[in-house]
């Protein structure tokens, strides 16, 4: 008790009289652990609690059964041979389009005269509650008419409303017979009957999943062998709901480097903790003298320098729960808005500040603050009495060893360039991860040495250029290295990252564009109507591609068709082309740098596939090796001709040819259309002839520059989240800036005040701590874009590399580096603001004061 | 006519709600070319009168007049600007820049002013103070006595008409301490400048043309030579 009271009086209470200070540093902290929590939380509800859509109405069952391109439904009746007492659901799974309100749903088809009968035994209502979707008796009628639809609650519909869906390509008008309770989670989809779902979508023959509950002995896994040996090799048997896992699995890298991204904010905050508490380290060099002198052990003083240090970890983790849940709502539809447009079809989940998320701030938040200060309220403890309480000049001179920890700085770069050459690890590229941190330690190493190399020989300099208070403001940075060292180091640790992740972005972009150049080749592309996703595929009507193949002004349609399917256990996309219509230019879009023709002649009708670069990633596969799909209801085996760039999605795609896809998956039917105009005909004509064809067809026709265009706005959203998070680091930086700018103030009050005396005004001594803060921007910068550089090279060469698979080609975005840099120099700048108020504010008479 | 004059001038401080009378109607005349000395027990009001008159602080009442321009009527530029004319300081504990040279401290006050040719005058003030071929060092590397005199030389950069010193010697042992006045003396001669020192030593006073005895923020008496 009396030990906590001396911690408040010597420790807590001088901090009472400067709130300014004090509050930028919990305000650091609130941010960086703010920060972390919300991409963890929005990062749980965009993906971790993330529910594959299909899997609504599905419940209770214990297997699936899956076929890359559909079940046949001859499947079911195998199934129902089998003298087995199993519970049967075959499922269509695909979407459509609310046409009013333009919204996306599952859509499901149910073997609804099977599932009805097995409710009316009561016996494990998958649908909620039976009464409410049970259609009532005298509707049993309903059931198969082609165009009965029930809906969830959440829709707003009541039995009898007329609904116009958007299925592929085709707008048709169905009626509402019942309503279920969608309440509880399950996002509202709109249910058919079996039969008639397979109408509406022209998939007939097949179903996309069959469901099955088993009966509990024996073992589930018992059950899924036994079965197997009954069905085709083309189909997989599984547990129920592993899609959603895949999913899971597939999100798992996004999430994680999000979730990297979002410390750099803390580790700024870290530097600046360790500034505030070396600031009171050196204040209380007196004081801690004599509190040893008068029998404080060498650990109570350690103890009260961690404390202290703790203390604003502590209240700024206090304050980041709240900041962060806040940030996370807005990181969630960032978030949700890339998972959608990269990933997946999903929705959000809810945030939810649980247990671990409390326990993770309340950890972090004291954590890095105790890391960070450790080595000082060592050193703090380590001092003699005597030698503490001796006063003077000598209490400023803080030990710095620039020469010494130079070589450490050369030693650590060494062991990145070594870490980043090291295999990823458990499909992780941790010592990329690794390299980085020992980069940016090294570069914080070496930045005693840098600054005092550049200021000892820019302030002679810089006062003739600027006057004299530039050459004071030189100086005093110099005096005080240990304090420009570690502001430069906070400072160009958060520039760093920020020049790194948009030379990366930059990289990625410029790479993109260059791509696409050669990927899309075609004037002009036609897809079904409704918002595209990456995991759904609807298809155009056969007639329509068939009608616009014949325009005049067309001269060639590639019919191209993608499938989801399931690969290794990750989602995957299996795509083919048709490569009787493909025109493509010489250019090489593959890793072997052969021309486009002469690789895509290896695929033409063979049992031969392309991939693209991620799936090799993923998968562990390359050019020459075989891949082995299960396609309808075979098993067939594809030799791995090429690997092709792909920067439009990280699923993993294998491509063959139209012919070769139509022998194992008979339906016609194409997703997108690729159509080549004749050299006489522009692609706007031939656009409009298009629509005009096209009339009674739901679908989209775009240019190619619209596509490109589309393509990079959803690039460039993807990306917003990291720049956010760059900003957050950035203003944390500068918050410390003021922080620490507002100390120097302090401390070194008499000079200033002495200047007074020596007949400057106040706008010299403004002036003085404006370039003060300009001078400490400039070293962070160059210091920033030094290390930002090399660890550019980390995230493009080995971490975006081993995480996504991508290969990147290096581009200085020149323009957004210098924007970027040009605004955070301005706010460091404006950040001196305050702090040369309080110079100019401080009486100089008292500052001067002398006994 | 006296390069500064205080004119029935009183200061009053506030501590925890009490005024404290620093100084109370205290007129007193200062020319060129004297060397005055303020004498007095610590807090007896020598600082504040030292301040008032280099117009770093103002009066509670009456006035201060610096060669014939009051104080009161100007704002911060103006009182800048006349400190930097008309007035040097010097101070106890030397007050110099530790990260700059003795030449750089010497012609900071031209510096901030903005005036050419501050190297050929700091050269020229360090040689008047007897500490030719010391400007390239730093403070640390000097002497007690030779870091008062670059106090000194800085304080005289400017030629200025006041020169206002607070208790210079009382870091300094009694032999250097003398050094020092006697050289302050010579300077005020050489210079012609109205010298204001404070101190409790008698020596000092025995130098001084005339010597100001204060007690409680009040002149006690005023001794002429
Ligand atoms: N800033 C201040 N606030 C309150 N009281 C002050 C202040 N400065 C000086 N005083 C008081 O005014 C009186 C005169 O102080 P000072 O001029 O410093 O004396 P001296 O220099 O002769 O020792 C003292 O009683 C002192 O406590
Ligand atoms: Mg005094």
């Amino acid at each position: 008790m009396g030990r906590l009271f001396l911690f408040y009086r010597l420790m807590l209470r001088p901090l009472l009289l400067e709130p300014v200070r004090a509050l930028l540093t919990i305000l650091a902290v609130t941010l960086g652990v703010a920060v972390v929590l919300a991409i963890e939380l929005a990062g749980t509800a965009a993906a971790g609690s993330f529910r594959a859509s299909m899997e609504t109405l599905a419940g209770d069952n214990d297997l699936e059964i899956m076929a890359s391109g559909g079940v046949p439904e001859a499947v079911v009746g195998t199934l129902t041979a089998l003298p087995y007492s199993i519970r049967i659901s075959p499922r269509i799974e695909d979407s459509a389009v609310i046409a009013v309100t333009q919204q996306t749903l599952p859509l499901l088809g149910l073997d609804l005269v099977a599932e009805s009968s097995s409710w009316n035994r009561s016996e494990s209502p998958s649908l909620g509650s039976a009464e409410s979707f049970l259609p009532a008796e005298d509707a049993m009628h309903f059931l198969e008419s082609p165009d009965s639809i029930w809906v969830g609650a959440s829709l707003g519909k009541k039995p009898g409303d007329q609904v116009r869906l958007l299925i592929n390509d085709q707008l048709r008008e169905f009626t509402v017979r019942g309503v279920y309770p969608d309440s509880n989670g399950n996002e509202s989809a709109i249910v058919m009957d079996l039969a008639a779902a397979q109408r509406a979508l022209h998939r007939f023959g097949r179903v996309d999943r069959i469901l099955l509950k088993v009966p509990e002995v024996p073992s589930i896994e018992e059950w899924r062998e036994r079965l197997r040996a009954a069905l085709p090799a083309g189909v997989e048997i599984r547990a129920q709901g592993s899609g959603t896992d895949e999913n899971r699995r597939m999100l798992a890298a996004f999430r994680w480097n999000l979730r990297l991204l979002s410390y750099i904010a803390l580790i700024v905050g870290a530097f600046l903790i360790y500034n505030t508490i070396s600031v009171s380290v050196v204040r209380r060099r007196p004081e801690t003298g004599i509190v040893r002198a008068l029998g404080a052990s060498r650990g109570a003083v350690l103890t009260a320098f961690i404390g202290e240090a703790a203390f604003f970890g502590l209240a700024g983790a206090a304050f980041g729960l709240p900041v962060g849940r806040v940030m996370a709502s807005g990181a969630v539809k960032l978030m949700a808005a890339t998972v959608e447009s990269l990933y997946v079809s999903s929705r959000p989940g809810s945030i939810e500040l649980n247990a671990w998320s409390v326990t993770l701030a309340l950890v972090i938040g004291p954590g890095v603050a105790i890391v960070s200060a450790y080595s000082l309220a060592r050193e703090a403890s380590l001092v003699s009495p005597v030698e503490a309480m001796a006063r003077g000049r000598r209490e400023y001179m803080t030990r710095i060893h620039k020469s010494r920890d130079l070589w450490f700085a050369l030693a650590l770069g060494i062991a990145a360039v070594v870490a980043a050459r090291v295999p990823p690890m458990g499909g992780k590229p941790v010592f990329g991860y690794f390299a980085a941190i020992l980069l940016v330690v090294a570069s914080a190493l070496a930045i005693p040495a840098f600054a005092d190399a550049i200021l000892s020989r820019s302030s002679r300099w810089l006062g003739k250029i600027l006057g004299v208070e530039a050459l004071l403001a030189s100086q005093s940075l110099s005096a005080s290295l240990r304090r420009t060292s570690v502001l430069v180091g906070a400072l160009s640790t958060a520039i760093a990252m920020m020049a790194s992740v948009g030379i990366m972005v930059g990289s990625f972009r410029e790479t993109v564009l260059l791509w696409m150049n050669d990927r899309l080749p075609a004037d002009l592309y036609l897809r079904p109507a409704g918002a595209p996703a990456p995991d759904r595929h609807p298809t155009v009507s056969l007639e329509l591609a068939d009608k616009i193949s014949k325009l005049p002004g067309v001269a060639g349609v590639d019919r191209l068709r993608a499938y989801e399917i399931s690969y290794d256990g990750l989602p995957a996309t299996l795509a083919s082309v048709d490569l009787s219509a493909l025109r493509s230019d010489h250019r090489s879009n593959f890793f072997s740098g052969r021309p486009t023709e002469q690789v895509l002649s290896q695929i033409r009708g063979a049992d031969a596939v392309l991939v693209s670069e991620p799936f090799t990633y993923k998968h562990h596969v390359r050019a020459g090796g075989t891949i082995t799909l299960r396609l309808g209801a075979t098993r067939a085996s594809f030799r791995i001709v090429d690997v092709y760039y792909d920067y439009g999605s990280e699923r993993g795609t294998i491509l063959m040819d139209r012919q070769t896809m139509l022998r194992y998956l008979p339906d016609p039917a194409p997703s997108n259309l690729a159509i080549y105009v004749t050299p006489h005909a522009t692609s706007e004509t031939v656009q409009e002839e298009i629509t005009e064809a096209s009339a009674g067809y739901r679908v989209l026709v775009a240019s190619n520059r619209d596509l490109r265009t589309e393509a990079i706005r959803i690039f460039d959203r993807t990306f917003a989240i990291t720049y956010a998070l760059e900003a957050v680091a950035v203003i944390v930086a500068v918050m410390g800036v003021a922080g620490a700018l507002l100390a120097l103030v302090i401390d070194r009050r008499r000079e200033l005040g002495l200047l007074r005396f020596l007949g400057a005004s106040a706008g010299q001594v403004r002036k003085q701590i404006l370039v003060e803060a300009g001078l400490l921007g400039l070293l962070a910068n160059f210091a920033g874009l030094a290390l930002g550089f090399a660890l550019s090279l980390v995230l493009i060469y080995v971490i975006n590399k081993q995480s996504f698979g991508w290969s990147i080609r290096f581009h200085w975005p020149v323009a957004v580096l210098l924007g970027a840099i040009s605004v955070v120099y301005l706010a460091t700048v404006l950040a001196g603001l305050y702090p040369a108020q309080v110079a100019v504010r401080l009486n100089p008479l008292e500052a001067v004061h002398e006994e | 006519m006296a390069i500064v004059s205080l004119q029935t001038v009183s200061k009053d401080y506030l501590t925890d709600g009490q005024p404290v009378h620093a100084l109370d109607s205290v007129s007193l005349d200062v020319n060129r070319g004297e060397f005055v000395a303020l004498v007095g027990r610590s807090g007896c009001g020598k600082s504040t009168l030292l301040n008032l008159a280099g117009a770093m602080d103002f009066p509670t009442a009456g006035r201060v007049m610096i060669d014939g321009v009051d104080t009161s009527t100007l704002n911060d530029a103006g009182l800048t600007a006349l400190r930097r004319e008309k007035v040097g300081f010097i101070f106890q504990s030397f007050q110099l820049l530790h990260t700059l040279t003795v030449f750089e401290n010497v012609e900071l006050p031209l510096l901030l002013a903005g005036k050419p040719n501050a190297r050929a005058a700091a050269r020229e003030r360090l040689a008047s103070v007897e500490l030719d071929g010391l400007g390239d060092r730093y403070p640390h590397q000097l002497s007690g006595g030779q870091m008062q005199r670059v106090g000194i030389a800085r304080a005289l950069i400017q030629s200025p008409a006041l020169l206002l010193a607070d208790e210079p010697t009382g870091n300094l042992d009694t032999v250097t301490g003398a050094i020092i006045l006697e050289l302050l003396k010579r300077l005020t001669r050489e210079q012609n400048t109205a010298t204001l020192l404070a101190t409790h030593s008698a020596e000092a006073a025995a130098l001084a043309d005339a010597v100001v005895r204060l007690r409680d923020g009040k002149i006690e008496e005023i001794l002429r030579r």
